[in-house]
């Protein structure tokens, strides 16, 4: 307790030493007469103030380099970047923890972090900050309201926002036609049932629909469109968890029964990548053109669809709508986080503000380039908003880019919580139950869902 | 300093000062290895095992840690993962335990009856592709074999056969009861070379006048495998049998990279769950994940002294 009380002043004091708004004289005389004695020399040492002494060392995923080809370049174009892959694998960020507890970083920006992911345990373990002394006003303002509320915690922004991924609609032109159907996009949930079964029925393909099986990608955006009213507080617990519960949660569960029995027999089996939660079956599915249409983030039907003889069949959409529903969806970003011990903290902020605004990004994400095609779309409003007025060739030949920004005003990430992500896949082996057959009514599936979140939280927090 | 009896004779405590010595630079040459060894062996084993008596939680790096005795202990021998989990695991061991031991034993002593060098020699190569394949394209070609849509088994079994069709064809990996088998069989595959060559070695050691006198005494070559080639070969079988059980208990990566961490799936084992508490839930509750380490290493560690007892040399 003693010890956390220190580290705390010895943070706020540093932290209006770095402001300006006191002297190093007055940073070690507070310190002492706290009782801190000559611990103040150490965290001056460790304070960015006495170690610019690096170039900036942002650390980005392998991923993002992969499907973003540019940032690298971009690094080199705004200069003195000592531009590095995160040396981790998968979501697992106990480097940057364990760096943290002892002080120190090797890195001053992590590119990387996905808020509902992995942000809370960077926060509580004391691996970063928030971003606002740095991030200029105009920026903040400009990113999407929804998108600010995602990355915010504890009413502090600590992901700057990047890349966006919005659960979308996707589907097979080919097929569709093939099936006698409209080339548009289902507008409820109830088309898109009668749509994907007339495309089995017409033996267009052996599925109609697919959907991925893991929650924060189906059953939440499924559930968003019905309502986004639908988390809930443990006592005691300020952050929300999903209510597997709520009415919207089992009308959506509901309806992905009646989505598994139009795809694949595979259709919850696990990916072959990143524990089970990538390259699944319905990634195959729908690259192979097995299936019509797909529930799933922009990003991975623009993927799967360049090996289709005719990759111009694919179209996207937003969502399709639940009839009186709020017409949500669910979205993340993957955005960057700024380390506690790093140094170069207003360069980072600069540095943030040249990437993640460049046009070149976002044209070669939106169009595509010889090696990706990510479609990832950017976090700021006037970048839409430019599209929208002076439209680039790219833009309007990717229409979908402004069908899902339409739904980005009602869409909700799922909140910030310890157990945000993990929450979908402890219950996920309960509500398959009912998915399966094996468990006939859906109230009774996902009350154990619920009930084995709320379990799992009480052992390991 | 008295250094020696009034007989002459030097006392204990010189003596071993006197061994140490006299070996200074034999313990001076140890110095790198002996460091190596208590760093990366010993102290992270003392280290998990501190762990599993505290509720040492990753993330809460402002917090003491509290010493809570058993308590990690009583509540994993009470937790149904945990359980299902070690049973997930024997299942395993005991498909591929038989697998890797027998079918290289007996795929050595047929390639040991290959007279000609260069035949044997390219048996022996094909047999090695893949040990020398990285793991993670061994999972990714099996995952593509076993792949229910663009699988070639399965595309074998519903267009070639006529067996099933794409909603009732068989489900590999998975949530499914074949996924274990199915992994067993990859394993026993990609082994396979490298378990022979063991046997091979064996083999090789056995003089062949053991088999010329046993000929001579008119046994048949049954006889002369149970009587000569298996009791030569026990050092071996339980090295292999030792080594593979391990291995085969505490799989980890094939689990994760097949399955993932949904806990119905069967490849959801004890090794998962450990990973999953200590990296990805809450607070990274890695106390507890300690404790679950310790009970899965003991249960194996039982059933490798039983091993060593029954394959004991009784010569």
């Amino acid at each position: 307790m003693k010890k956390e009380l220190e580290s705390n002043i010895e943070s706020v004091l540093l932290d209006q030493l770095r402001r300006g708004q006191i002297s190093r004289r007055q940073f070690m005389q507070t310190m002492i007469v706290a009782g801190l004695g000559l611990s103040g020399v150490r965290g001056l040492a460790a304070s960015p103030l006495a170690q610019d002494t690096r170039p900036l060392t942002p650390t980005f995923y392998q991923w993002m380099v992969n499907l973003h080809p540019s940032l690298d370049d971009l690094s080199q174009e705004f200069g003195d970047v000592n531009f590095q892959i995160a040396p981790v694998e998968g979501f697992n960020v106990s480097r940057f923890i364990e760096e943290a507890s002892s002080k120190q970083s090797t890195w001053d920006v992590y590119f990387g972090v996905t808020p509902f992911v992995e942000m809370v345990s960077l926060i509580e373990s004391g691996a970063i900050e928030p971003w606002d002394d740095y991030i200029p006003k105009d920026v903040l303002d400009d990113i999407l309201p929804a998108i600010r509320a995602e990355c915010t915690y504890d009413g502090k922004l600590y992901s700057w926002p990047f890349l966006l991924d919005v659960i979308v609609q996707g589907w097979n032109s080919n097929i569709v036609k093939a099936a006698g159907l409209d080339d548009t996009p289902p507008a409820d949930w109830d088309e898109y049932i009668a749509n994907s079964q007339k495309v089995v029925d017409s033996g267009a393909a052996p599925y109609g629909c697919t959907f991925d099986p893991g929650g924060w990608r189906s059953l939440a955006p499924i559930t968003h469109s019905f309502s986004t009213d639908v988390y809930y507080n443990l006592e005691g617990d300020p952050d929300p968890l999903f209510d597997f519960t709520h009415e919207a949660a089992i009308s959506a569960i509901k309806l992905m029964k009646q989505m598994l029995e139009l795809s694949g027999a595979n259709a919850l089996q696990p990916g072959t990548t990143d524990g089970g939660v990538n390259n699944g079956p319905d990634d195959v599915a729908f690259g192979s053109e097995r299936v019509a249409y797909w529930v799933k983030y922009q990003n991975a039907p623009l993927q799967w669809s360049s090996n289709w003889p005719d990759p111009s069949a694919l179209r996207l959409a937003a969502l399709p709508q639940a009839k009186g529903g709020a017409g949500s969806t669910v979205f993340w970003t993957t955005g960057a986080a700024l380390f506690k011990y790093g140094q170069n903290k207003e360069k980072a902020a600069e540095f943030l503000t040249y990437i993640t605004r460049n046009p070149r990004i976002w044209q070669e994400s939106i169009q595509g380039t010889e090696t990706a095609h990510p479609g990832q779309m950017p976090p700021y409003a006037s970048i839409y908003a430019d599209w929208a007025a002076n439209p680039p060739d790219w833009i309007t030949a990717n229409p979908w880019v402004q069908l899902v920004r339409t739904q980005l005003d009602a869409a909700k990430a799922i909140p910030n919580h310890a157990f945000s992500l993990q929450q979908f896949v402890i219950g996920r082996p309960f509500w398959e139950k009912y998915l399966t057959g094996e468990e006939a009514d859906p109230m009774v599936a996902m009350q154990a869902a619920k009930d084995a979140v709320v379990a799992e939280i009480k052992k390991t927090t | 300093m008295a250094t020696t009896t009034a007989s002459g004779r030097e006392t204990g405590g010189l003596q071993l000062w006197r061994k140490i010595t006299d070996n200074g630079g034999t313990w001076l040459y140890l110095v790198p290895a002996l460091l190596f060894f208590i760093g990366y062996q010993v102290y992270p084993i003392l280290r998990v095992l501190w762990m599993s008596f505290t509720d040492f939680h990753y993330l809460r790096v402002n917090e003491p840690v509290n010493w809570v005795g058993f308590e990690n202990y009583a509540n994993a021998l009470k937790d149904p993962i945990v359980l299902t989990g070690l049973l997930r695991a024997a299942y395993f061991t005991a498909l591929f335990l038989p697998g890797t031991i027998f079918i290289p034993m007996l795929l050595a002593i047929m390639l040991d009856r290959v007279k000609s060098p260069r035949i044997s020699g390219i048996y022996k190569l094909i047999l090695l592709i893949p040990a020398v394949i990285p793991g993670p394209m061994i999972f990714m070609l099996w995952k593509w074999l076993y792949d229910f849509e663009i699988g070639p088994i399965n595309r074998f079994l519903i267009d070639g056969l006529h067996l099933f069709n794409f909603r009732n064809a068989p489900q590999w990996l998975g949530n499914s009861p074949l996924a274990i088998p199915a992994i067993a069989l990859m394993e026993v595959w990609w082994g396979l070379g490298y378990h022979t060559i063991f046997y091979l070695a064996g083999l090789a050691s056995i003089p062949q006048e053991m088999f010329e006198a046993a000929r001579i005494d008119g046994a048949n070559e049954w006889q002369m495998f149970w009587r000569v080639t298996l009791p030569r070969l026990r050092p071996i079988l339980l090295v292999l049998l030792v080594l593979r059980f391990g291995t085969a208990m505490a799989v980890i990566d094939e689990y994760l990279i097949l399955g993932g961490f949904n806990r119905e799936l069967p490849t959801y084992s004890w090794t998962v769950y450990m990973w999953h508490l200590a990296f990805q839930l809450g607070d990274w509750f890695q106390g507890y994940a300690a404790a679950i380490g310790w009970i899965g290493a003991a249960a194996m560690l039982v059933v490798v002294v039983g091993l060593f007892y029954m394959l004991r040399n009784r010569d």
